[in-house]
């Protein structure tokens, strides 16, 4: 069954080192504040700053499971703005992605192992229940569809087109969705290993960028037909009107020089969300401060939508959590329709001439319906989400 | 949606053919492999041998990629190979991943990498093909699938998931086929958890209906299929419905039920609750090992009868519980077959195949 029913979003959660809520990293953008410093969750030689959550919550310390406590924090947070109590009577589904909690890569574990003396299987059993949104839903009680995406750094934004899908199709009436990552060892060498981590902050779209800076955090929407939140009396200016992905197919971590996937995601949400380019307020890009990425991205989009689109990476304010960006971005882009404004593109001072547009550099007013969350990955993937805002409501 | 092509590759070889094959020969005994941390240093599993494989022209160009991006690849490429579409790949095909365990081979490759060389000394193609979706990016890149491409992970009910998830998008006309389906690997790690948490079956045999106690033998391998609503294509059947915990009553018994009981779960009793003594049962994991992406190739095995209109005996029939099971090969007007699975938390599943 295929239904045109508005989906709107009735709860927004977020927590990242720009703050534990949407309240405090708004603040944080608007103040320009940059939480950034050196690793303080694992011993490393290495000295690239991160983006760390500080100072969580203790009734939210999962021991050997951050990422899932992050996304309780925004999980709650938005149930808690869409009025949702106890889901246990109702059609919900969870879909959420990661990278680190899909992976059984505890060093401690195997290092044990190695040493054949592994005794403990603490943590193998902590892996195996710890599927993201397997714990989420039995954690609330939801009894809809569970996926976890594990599409590397667009993870977040597939998990909410999935959701998407899932509504408008009516697996569930409602669906808790975006992605969650925890700051971990592993990325964090693997990363440095790919020569694209930053001894610096990062500089999304910057001349002189020198590559990311890795963060933690989860971000959160609640998506529920209209039909649904009116049911409840919940009403929202917010709705998910589109979402696309496509695959480069060009290689496994460089994404393609001329944006195949990203344009085509771009123009197949734009689609689904029945508006044309002249229509997005902004763009918040993926704009990891990576050299190949923001070039790319900018070219796509000084194309699809001309040099004047107000455009920023709210990277610059949380790092790069990738699972966790998608969900972190979406729910920014949302605030931003909402607010009516966005904040200057932290890190940006200089222009790029290979990039034939660039990011606001100031607190910047937003009188638009719709706007763009983008994210790119390894593996080419490329996913976009179009969020619009009914003014009046 | 429809099945418009399947592809495989599990320890009895590479392709539907193969499938058939070991169906008709029914249970072989398992490999001994290698298990350095496994008191008497080996245990049984089924193994893909890459090597013995009959045509490995697709791999050329991934040289560097693991065994999971491998296998991966190659049952995908049979898969729209089996379809028989030409232009299948001109139309709009979306790719659907589904594992339980990802590349954690290659992770804990990387993790070697760490604690032997130090942080600053790791290798970036170790990382970057430690990454979950590196398999999908290399059947990406293989076969030039630029639709939207997802990897999922669910555990046992990965390959549900990855099903439900096709249907929604040809519904909604995101792809005009979807390509979903399932990877996991052997790896010793795994495969010492899973000796040191459940049995591992000392005389080589799952067996499916024994319920409790359990016993287990690690499998490895790939199962893509090519789904969509057109009547192209080499059709085996249709998907009538995929359900996760609760499932509508259908009202009338399906000619077969296969089950996903192998050993992972210390206690199987709950598939009691999907049999009927009406109704023929059947259980194939002894054929391609224990895994959590089972469901794929029971369901593989299924789609074959259904469009071959055959039957194949389960592969190993010890029964104590007095279950009707399948016990002869043969042909059979079969019009549908549920594949039933349970994850730890007992939830059910449903995959209802149906005669087009």
């Amino acid at each position: 069954m295929i239904m045109n029913e508005s989906i709107q979003i009735t709860g927004l959660g977020v927590v990242s080192a720009a703050g534990l809520d949407l309240a405090a990293a708004l603040l944080s953008f608007e103040q320009g504040v940059r939480n950034a410093g050196p690793v303080s969750l694992f011993p490393t030689v290495m000295h690239y700053p991160v983006f760390e959550v500080k100072h969580l919550p203790p009734e939210y310390r999962l021991e050997g499971w951050r990422t899932l406590s992050l996304a309780c924090i925004a999980v709650d947070q938005a149930l808690k703005e869409a009025e949702l109590g106890d889901v246990s009577g109702l059609r919900v589904g969870v879909c959420l992605g990661t990278t680190v909690a899909s992976q059984l890569n505890d060093l401690e574990f195997y290092r044990s192992y190695r040493k054949g003396k592994t005794e403990s299987m603490a943590a193998v059993d902590r892996f195996l229940k710890g599927n993201l949104s397997e714990y989420i839903a039995r954690r609330i009680g939801a009894r809809g569809p569970q996926l976890t995406v594990v599409n590397a750094c667009s993870s977040g934004t597939d998990a909410i087109g999935v959701a998407l899908s899932w509504v408008k199709s009516g697996l569930c009436d409602i669906a808790i969705a975006g992605g969650s990552d925890e700051l971990n060892h592993v990325p964090y060498c693997g990363f440095a290993s790919l020569g694209i981590a930053n001894q610096e902050l990062c500089a999304p779209f910057d001349r002189d960028r020198k590559g990311l800076n890795l963060g933690e955090g989860a971000g959160v929407l609640i998506i529920e037909k209209r039909s649904s939140a009116l049911l409840r009396g919940k009403a929202s200016d917010l709705f998910l009107a589109g979402y696309g992905s496509s695959n480069d197919a060009y290689h496994l971590t460089a994404p393609s020089p001329e944006g195949v996937g990203l344009r085509a995601s771009f123009i197949t949400a734009m689609r689904e969300a029945g508006i044309e380019p002249q229509q997005v307020g902004f763009v918040n890009t993926h704009g990891t401060g990576t050299h190949d990425n923001d070039l790319v991205e900018g070219k796509v989009m000084a194309d699809l939508f001309g040099p004047g689109l107000k455009m920023l990476s709210t990277k610059g304010y949380t790092g790069h959590t990738l699972a966790a960006a998608g969900g972190l971005e979406a729910v920014y882009t949302a605030a931003g329709l909402r607010a009516g404004w966005i904040p200057a593109s932290a890190g940006f001072r200089t222009r790029d001439e290979a990039i034939p547009m660039a990011p606001v550099q100031e607190k910047t007013l937003i009188k638009a319906s719709y706007a763009i969350s983008t994210s790119m990955a390894f593996g080419g993937n490329n996913a976009a989400l179009v969020i619009g805002r009914e003014a009046g409501l | 949606m429809k099945i418009a092509g399947i592809g495989l590759v599990f320890a009895q070889g590479l392709g539907m053919g193969a499938l058939e094959t070991a169906l008709n020969r029914g249970w072989v005994p398992p490999q001994e492999v290698e298990a350095p941390h496994i008191p008497g240093g080996k245990t049984p599993a089924y193994l893909v041998n890459l090597e013995a494989l009959p045509d490995r022209s697709v791999l050329k160009k991934i040289r560097r990629s693991d065994k999971l991006s491998k296998m991966s690849v190659l049952a995908a490429a049979d898969a729209l190979r089996d379809c028989g579409i030409a232009d299948i790949t001109k139309r709009k095909l979306g790719l659907i991943v589904a594992t339980a365990f990802g590349p954690h081979v290659t992770t804990f490759g990387f993790l070697d990498d760490i604690l032997d060389h130090g942080d600053a000394a790791v290798s970036p193609t170790t990382f970057s093909n430690s990454v979950h979706n590196a398999a999908a990016s290399y059947v990406c890149n293989s076969l030039g699938i630029n639709g939207p491409t997802l990897t999922i992970t669910q555990f046992r009910f990965s390959f549900q998931a990855a099903l439900q998830l096709a249907q929604t998008w040809i519904d909604q006309g995101r792809c005009d086929y979807v390509l979903a389906g399932v990877v996991d690997q052997y790896g010793d790690v795994l495969g010492y958890v899973a000796d040191h948490k459940l049995t591992t079956a000392k005389d080589g045999k799952i067996k499916p209906f024994t319920f409790k106690p359990t016993c287990q033998i690690p499998g490895e391998g790939a199962a893509f299929f090519l789904l969509g609503r057109e009547n192209r294509g080499n059709i085996y059947c249709g998907i009538d419905a995929v359900h996760t915990g609760q499932a509508p009553d259908r009202g009338k018994p399906e000619d077969l039920t296969i089950i996903d009981a192998d050993g992972m779960l210390p206690d199987e009793t709950m598939y009691r609750g999907c049999l009927s003594p009406d109704v023929p049962a059947a259980a194939y994991a002894p054929l391609f090992g224990s895994m959590m992406i089972g469901s794929a190739f029971n369901t593989a095995a299924g789609a074959l009868m259904i469009k071959k209109q055959l039957l194949f005996a389960t592969p190993v029939a010890d029964n104590p519980a007095g279950i009707r099971l399948l016990v002869e090969n043969g042909p059979a007007s079969v019009a549908s077959i549920l594949c039933a699975g349970y994850n730890c938390y007992s939830e059910r599943s449903e995959i209802l195949l149906t005669k087009v």
